[in-house]
């Protein structure tokens, strides 16, 4: 189960200009289990695209996406409902405008329960707990969407994604606008999201802190191509990143920094802050 | 006196929620600041009263001498532009090319200069394929980048870039900030709102803002030395910054290490 890429390109329609493929012969799996994966890659390389056809907003050119056993291709099949995939796999928007549209806050993330036959109650319950969980408070609910701060909205299109509880998670760059602490809040609940329930998650994101602290595999696209599917670590070990528009974590390069000058003996693939913190220690203490 | 003087200024979007509470900023010309601050706390709301886009409820903004009003406001934009958190809400052209030229024609520039300007800077934030493309069929990062080209190529004395960089990737954001660096050189001024801590660096000086009030701002080596004044402000010190301070803690923190990280934090 979970998502199967299999051959998938994608056209945009081009109305008489020169044809643009932004997905190219994609084949890959997602697992509905157990899977934080980083989409990643150069602006425009494909991320938003390839996004967009893990919950069938988007149909593919030629090939076909499977999600929860139903099959997406280019021609569309009246006898399926391809609204309840988008239960099933919830997306979160790069932009908040594109998906904010009711006239409070609280309507707007009571939206997804409701759609999807949640009674009245319940779904107004769980938007309130959704919007707690991105660390907003209830004075926020009947603020109209379309007058938040940047990092506002985006919380607030998050939080509608939340609340329909989908089985996978696809988050289009959900850090940016947000301050420090709403990063690091969102994240570990993602992690949390991930851990307790075992539901994969999907994030795009540029920051590669993020991905190297957070996830357990990596997707590299290039040019609407999928460069690269392995872990992390693996990505990081190469010296040729570059090539796509990425960058090393900072742990790597302040450990590479550190050892380079002090001449540790030290391992300096560390995922985060701690871990860096506690390898120095160790060699310093030696 | 300073190119930007703001004294006391006051702003509600509601009578009974004060956004901007008795905000006082000086900015000199060629200066480079960056603004930080938590959500809502009210960069974007400062950076719209400073282009004339809301008026405050009091205080007084002078730009070049120019106090900022309904006669002057044309006159302000001449001289300082912004780019927006969203991009989307700069877009107005049916093409990419159309929507860099539109800063341009309203500052009356000839048509001969103007296509050149939009050649070099489309190039400048590498664009230049997409020139013949409607903005909506562009990703994020690429609106961003035509966005920012639009700007800078109406030439102005300042510019504020609101988040501006946030969806872009290592490379581009790398290779932009290095061109922004250079229009520095060559004076322009700016003011940088951004939750990017490396990317608020660059600048020469920090403005700190929480809930709606200048809450601290100064050089970066000098407010670098107050961790828990970030902290307090819903901040994040740079990565080497937090290791060295997590190695003083722990004693362990010799002086070659200090300075080795202290550096490696400002040298970007
Ligand atoms: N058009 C509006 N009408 C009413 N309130 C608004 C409007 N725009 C912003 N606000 C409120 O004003 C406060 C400051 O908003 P502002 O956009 O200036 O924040 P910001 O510091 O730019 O935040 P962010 O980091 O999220 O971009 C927020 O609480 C926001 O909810
Ligand atoms: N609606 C659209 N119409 C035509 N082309 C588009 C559209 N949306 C995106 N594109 C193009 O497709 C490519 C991939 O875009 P996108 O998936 O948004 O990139 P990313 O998310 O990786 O930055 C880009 O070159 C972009 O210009
Ligand atoms: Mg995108
Ligand atoms: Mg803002």
């Amino acid at each position: 189960m979970g998502i199967q890429f299999k051959e998938v390109s994608f056209q945009y329609p081009s109305w008489g200009k020169q044809m643009f493929e932004a997905i190219k012969n994609v084949s890959l799996t997602i697992n509905d289990k157990d899977e934080f994966i980083a989409l990643v890659g150069e602006t425009g390389s494909g991320k938003s695209t390839l996004a967009q056809h893990m919950n069938a907003l988007i149909f593919p050119t030629s090939g076909t996406v499977e999600i929860f056993g139903i099959s997406v291709t280019a021609k569309r099949d009246k006898k399926i409902k391809y609204n309840t995939l988008r239960q099933r796999v919830g997306l979160v928007f790069q932009f908040p405008e594109y998906q904010l549209f009711e006239e409070t806050v609280e309507k707007d993330i009571m939206f997804g329960p409701k759609n999807f036959k949640v009674p009245e109650e319940k779904a107004r319950e769980m938007a309130k707990k959704a919007l707690n969980m991105v660390g907003l408070s209830d004075k926020y609910l009947t603020r109209n969407p379309f007058n938040l701060s940047g990092g506002e909205k985006k919380r607030v299109s998050i939080a509608g994604i939340l609340a329909m509880d989908p089985d996978i998670l696809i988050l289009d760059e959900p850090t940016s606008g947000l301050d420090p602490v709403g990063k690091n809040m969102l994240m570990r609940l993602f992690q949390e999201i991930q851990e307790k329930t075992g539901k994969t998650i999907v994030i795009i994101t540029h920051d590669m802190d993020l991905v190297y602290e957070y996830t357990n595999r990596v997707l590299v696209l290039s040019n609407g191509i999928l460069e690269y599917d392995g872990t992390p670590n693996h990505l990081f070990h190469r010296d040729d990143i570059s090539k796509w528009h990425l960058d090393y974590p900072t742990t790597i390069t302040v450990l590479k920094s550190i050892k380079d000058k002090f001449h540790y003996d030290i391992d300096i693939y560390q995922k985060n802050v701690n871990d860096a913190v506690n390898t120095i220690a160790k060699a310093v203490q030696l | 006196m300073s190119y930007i003087d703001i004294q006391n200024l006051n702003f509600a979007y509601h009578p009974k929620r004060p956004i901007l509470k008795n905000v006082s900023l000086l900015v000199d010309k060629g200066q480079w600041i960056a603004i930080l601050g938590h959500n809502g706390s009210g960069k974007s709301t400062l950076a719209k009263t400073m282009v004339g886009l809301l008026d405050p409820d009091s205080g007084t903004i002078v730009i070049d001498g120019i106090t900022l009003s309904g006669e002057t406001v044309y006159e302000i934009r001449k001289k300082i532009g912004i780019v927006f958190q969203n991009p989307d809400n700069q877009f107005v052209g049916v093409t990419v090319r159309d929507d860099i030229a539109f800063g341009m024609e309203n500052l009356g520039f000839p048509q001969a200069e103007m296509l050149k300007k939009i050649d070099f800077y489309a190039e400048k934030v590498g664009m230049k394929a997409y020139l013949d493309k409607e903005p909506a069929e562009l990703s994020g990062g690429q609106k961003q980048r035509v966005a920012i080209a639009g700007i800078l190529a109406m030439q102005m004395d300042v510019i504020i870039f609101d988040e501006a960089t946030s969806m872009l990737d290592p490379t581009a954001r790398k290779e932009l900030m290095d061109y922004i660096r250079q229009l520095h050189n060559e004076g322009l001024t700016i003011i940088m709102i951004t939750h990017d801590i490396e990317e608020a660096l660059w600048a020469d000086r920090l403005v700190i803002v929480k809930n709606g009030e200048i809450f601290r701002q100064g050089s970066r080596e000098e407010l670098l030395k107050e961790p828990d004044m970030f902290i307090e402000a819903g901040l994040e010190l740079p990565v080497e910054l937090q290791i060295s301070n997590a190695l003083k803690k722990r004693n362990l923190l010799s002086l070659e290490m200090e300075e080795h990280l202290w550096e490696s934090s400002l040298k970007k």
